[in-house]
């Protein structure tokens, strides 16, 4: 990706906050509910996917980073009273140092090993959400009071849509210039090769390093769009469960694209809201649903469904045979 | 100091059940470089599995013990056979792409959970009738139940059967020379992909039998494959590549959790394995007996 | 005589194995230097030390009289030095023209992070500006978006010798350009080799096993042999050495 983001995608921006201004006047409370969740996902999985997808390092630790984000945000108003404006850019802020600090050994290893290591840290931070008792309640859960923006309460998700929106149209439009830009190639150019890397001048090191501290500044943004919509928070919420969760929208929309990420969150969000509207029978199958499309997605779309979509139309525009794969000869290594 | 002991013995036993479970995972990494995400459902369902044959088909324990691994053979054997094949197919002719496995492996874990969680008969929390009951064993001040001596005897079985297996027959060696290097293996005429299969067939039975041997010491729900994790912090002490550091490890893990529920708070057990692999990756990422982590050649 | 890079006295062991042995060369500024040995003789090693990705046990690299290996992997391009991949090690889900960006890193000014505004702007066009011409060049610019892994294994090859030119390079490091190509791209690589070694004065050092092209091409060669220097000199003397026949020509000429 270089140069800027297409006028055509920069717009879309704005309508996203148009739409979040003149939505709440339209649709019953419910539906709000639905789209202020969507892009609060939104959010967690453009951030995961800046260290999955676009930088190819397979960490586990966004969870934790999201529930900063939550705690942080919350208690700042409730404890010192810190208005939302400038808790939730603290509580980012403080998400993306500990990324930071996480990063620094983080970065030494790799597959496997990184990727233990960031869960074991996930389920720590989860650990200490669960018995920091005196902070976070622990077990019992937080009852957040609703948060102030400039002397307007957001109480429920018709005020909250609007402000979501917004940050939202931020988040995204930060993330289109930041994969369009030296460092975005960067991220890129560590994924698929290391060596590669380094070998043209990019400190492979430091930019891993960025991408954590990147990603889990998204992931306390995500925790403070939480607390704009959400009147509860529970350490249960913050666990594997809601990590596959996001990682199977990656991995269904497709990884590494920004509008595969977005056609994820929108396909796997809805589907536990229409679970749970379905009887209690339907509601048990909901683990097994999500393992078998995972399964399925990895075996036949491994670009995600946003990869179908691009190859479709790439066909269209060319109007002939798709490309043929040529097939790569294996070279000899020396040992 | 009686306690100390006591805990120290019974970290042993819980610590064969680690091991095995590590051994699951270690033995698929080394030959198929996929981490398995989905051990602990493997351990789950061979659980199940033993609680079905013994309370609804009524089988004595020796066919049970039998049947389960035969059973969680074919699950792990079909999913490679299926899945990872279709995965990984793709991946070699461009690179092998780690997050594609380690993806379908967590697909397969929630399949497995969620084919469990829908069966009415899971709902109610079970537990499995020990292998032998009867009074427990005193060694001095420790108190032993049968089922942890069955326990230890059963894991030093399938330890050196396994070092037999690998070391001695024709089959052990094709294995393992599959998993050092697959191109070469296939030169002179090894089948890989029967080899990918039969190891991930044997790993999951590993995890199988250690299903049934954990299974009467805790209650039984679809959740409990979170078991996987201490054999993930377990093999992390070991150097994640060395069958005897998955031992050496589960061992220690088993006993550490214990010296920690003593010492320092019956709370802090629950993330004992998940600081253990941090410290672990933090201080001596290879582990106790692993190789040093490189980047592969250019 | 100008020696441009030099290694001195580099002893790299890998565990138990000695991949090289106290070896020393020296490269002279503009020419065209060939390493060459049979398999495992330590060519890539030479290279791998050079970008750092490995750090010798004893012995010195120098540049320009710049001690490298105090450098780290990601200063070596920005000092002048750029290489190739003897394993097609390619940047697969990025497009062609992605690659040679990625190339110009080194070259492209760190504006402020990625934020929008007027410097990012003309540094991005300038890139693109200039990655295109590469690719004119290269003769890829038909394929500037096409993914870098939908490449054939010529153009894959082509795209690599690409990116590290985008660098500037004052030193280019191939390692086994034409491994595995046809005779016409073999003319073509050495076409393009004599070019950059002729016209534009980038000194070259090049691991080869096609002995074509490295006859061709090469001003001075080196034979490697288990970790240690066989023998230098130039091609003609290098084909007539008997030493040299014996441990690698000898069946290569053969097949010849």
């Amino acid at each position: 990706m270089y140069g800027a983001p297409p006028p055509k995608q920069l717009a879309a921006l704005g309508l996203l906050v148009l739409a979040g201004f003149v939505l709440p006047h339209a649709l019953p409370d419910y539906f709000l509910y639905i789209g202020n969740l969507l892009m609060m996902y939104a959010v967690l999985a453009l951030g995961l996917d800046i260290l999955l997808g676009w930088t190819g390092q397979f960490a586990f630790a966004h969870i934790a980073f999201y529930g900063f984000g939550i705690y942080a945000t919350a208690l700042l108003n409730m404890r010192l009273g810190i208005p939302f404006v400038l808790g939730m850019p603290i509580a980012a802020a403080v998400a993306a140092l500990i990324g930071l600090l996480i990063a620094l050994p983080a970065t030494r290893l790799r597959t496997v090993y990184l990727a233990l290591a960031t869960y074991a840290f996930a389920e720590c931070a989860q650990w200490v959400f669960r018995t920091w008792d005196s902070v976070t309640r622990g077990p019992d859960g937080l009852r957040m009071s609703a948060p102030q923006i400039f002397g307007y309460m957001v109480g429920n998700d018709r005020d909250a849509m609007p402000v979501i929106a917004i940050i939202l149209a931020v988040m995204l439009g930060a993330t289109l210039y930041l994969v369009r830009s030296r460092l975005g190639r960067a991220f890129c150019a560590v994924r698929d090769s290391e060596h590669v890397a380094a070998a043209s001048g990019i400190d492979v090191k430091r930019t891993k390093v960025l991408a954590f501290t990147i990603s889990a500044f998204y992931a306390g943004v995500a925790g403070g769009v939480y607390t704009l919509f959400q009147s509860f928070v529970h350490p249960d919420g913050l666990g594997v469960w809601t990590l596959v969760l996001v990682l199977t929208m990656i991995v269904v929309g497709g990884s590494g694209t920004i509008g595969g990420v977005l056609l994820g969150v929108l396909l796997l969000g809805v589907l536990p809201e229409a679970l749970r509207a379905a009887p209690r029978g339907l509601l048990v199958w909901q683990e097994f649903a999500y393992g078998l499309i995972l399964i399925l997605a990895i075996m036949f779309m491994p670009r995600g469904l946003w990869g179908l979509v691009i190859y479709r139309l790439r066909r269209k525009a060319r109007r002939g045979p798709p490309p043929q794969a040529v097939p790569v000869p294996a070279l000899e290594r020396e040992p | 100091m009686s306690l100390v002991l006591q805990g120290v013995a019974s970290g042993v036993v819980t610590g064969c059940v680690y091991a095995l479970v590590a051994l699951s995972l270690v033995i698929v990494y080394k030959a198929t470089d996929v981490v398995n995400f989905a051990g602990g459902e493997l351990v789950m369902i061979g659980a199940y599995l033993g609680l079905l044959l013994l309370l609804w088909f009524q089988l004595p324990y020796i066919a049970m013990f039998a049947l389960v691994p035969v059973a969680v053979f074919a699950v792990g054997a079909l999913f490679d056979r299926i899945t990872l094949r279709k995965v990984g197919g793709r991946a070699l002719a461009k690179h092998v792409d780690l997050v594609s496995f380690v993806v379908a492996t967590i697909g397969l874990s929630y399949l497995l959970k969620g084919a469990v969680r829908v069966v009415p008969f899971t709902e109610e929390v079970r537990r499995l009738p020990p292998l032998f009951s009867g009074p427990p064993v005193f060694i001095g001040d420790v108190v032993l139940q049968r089922q942890d001596l069955a326990i230890i005897a059963v894991t030093t079985m399938i330890m050196l059967a396994l070092w037999l297996f690998f070391e001695r027959t024709l089959l052990g060696k094709a294995l393992r020379a599959t998993s050092q290097n697959a191109r070469a293996a296939a030169l002179v005429g090894v089948p890989v992909s029967a080899m990918r299969m039969a190891v991930w067939g044997l790993a999951s039975a590993i995890a199988g039998i250690a299903g049934v041997l954990l299974a009467p010491k805790l209650l039984m729900t679809p959740d409990m494959g979170a078991v996987v994790m201490l054999a993930f912090a377990a093999a992390i002490i070991g150097g994640f590549s060395s069958l005897p550091g998955c031992v050496v490890g589960g061992i220690a893990l088993g006993v550490i959790q214990n010296l920690v529920g003593i010492f320092i708070s019956p709370q802090a057990i629950a993330v004992t394995p998940f600081f253990v692999i941090m410290l672990v990756l933090l201080f001596r990422p290879e582990g106790l007996f692993g190789e040093s982590l490189a980047l592969k050649k250019v | 005589m100008s020696a441009l890079f030099e290694l001195r006295d580099v002893t790299m062991r890998f565990g138990g194995l000695t991949a090289l042995n106290r070896f020393s060369m020296q490269v002279e500024a503009g020419s065209i230097h060939a390493l060459i040995g049979p398999n495992g003789a330590g060519k890539s090693t030479v290279f791998n030390c050079v970008s750092r990705f490995c750090m010798p046990q004893r012995g010195e690299i120098f540049f320009d009289s710049r001690p490298l290996l105090a450098e780290p992997a990601h200063r070596i391009v920005q000092l002048g030095i750029a290489r190739t991949f003897q394993n097609i090690e390619q940047l697969h889900r990025m497009t062609v023209l992605e690659t040679v960006l990625v190339g110009l890193t080194s070259r492209t000014p760190r504006y402020f992070s990625f934020a929008p505004g007027a410097t990012r702007a003309r540094a991005e066009r300038r890139a693109v500006e200039e990655a295109e011409e590469i690719l004119s060049q290269t003769a890829l610019i038909g394929f500037r978006d096409t993914l870098a892994g939908e490449l054939d294994f010529g153009r894959q090859k082509l795209l690599d010798l690409a990116r590290a030119l985008a660098s500037r390079p004052r030193l280019l490091l191939l390692d086994e350009p034409a491994a595995g190509l046809r005779n016409r791209e073999i003319s073509f690589v050495d076409s393009i080799l004599v070019n950059l070694a002729r016209e534009r004065g980038i000194t070259i050092v090049l691991v080869e096993h096609v002995m074509q092209l490295v006859m061709s091409v090469a001003d001075r060669v080196t034979v490697l042999s288990f970790g240690e220097k066989l023998a230098e000199g130039a091609p003609s003397a290098i084909r007539a050495d008997s030493k040299v026949v014996e441990a690698y020509l000898g069946s290569e000429a053969a097949h010849a």
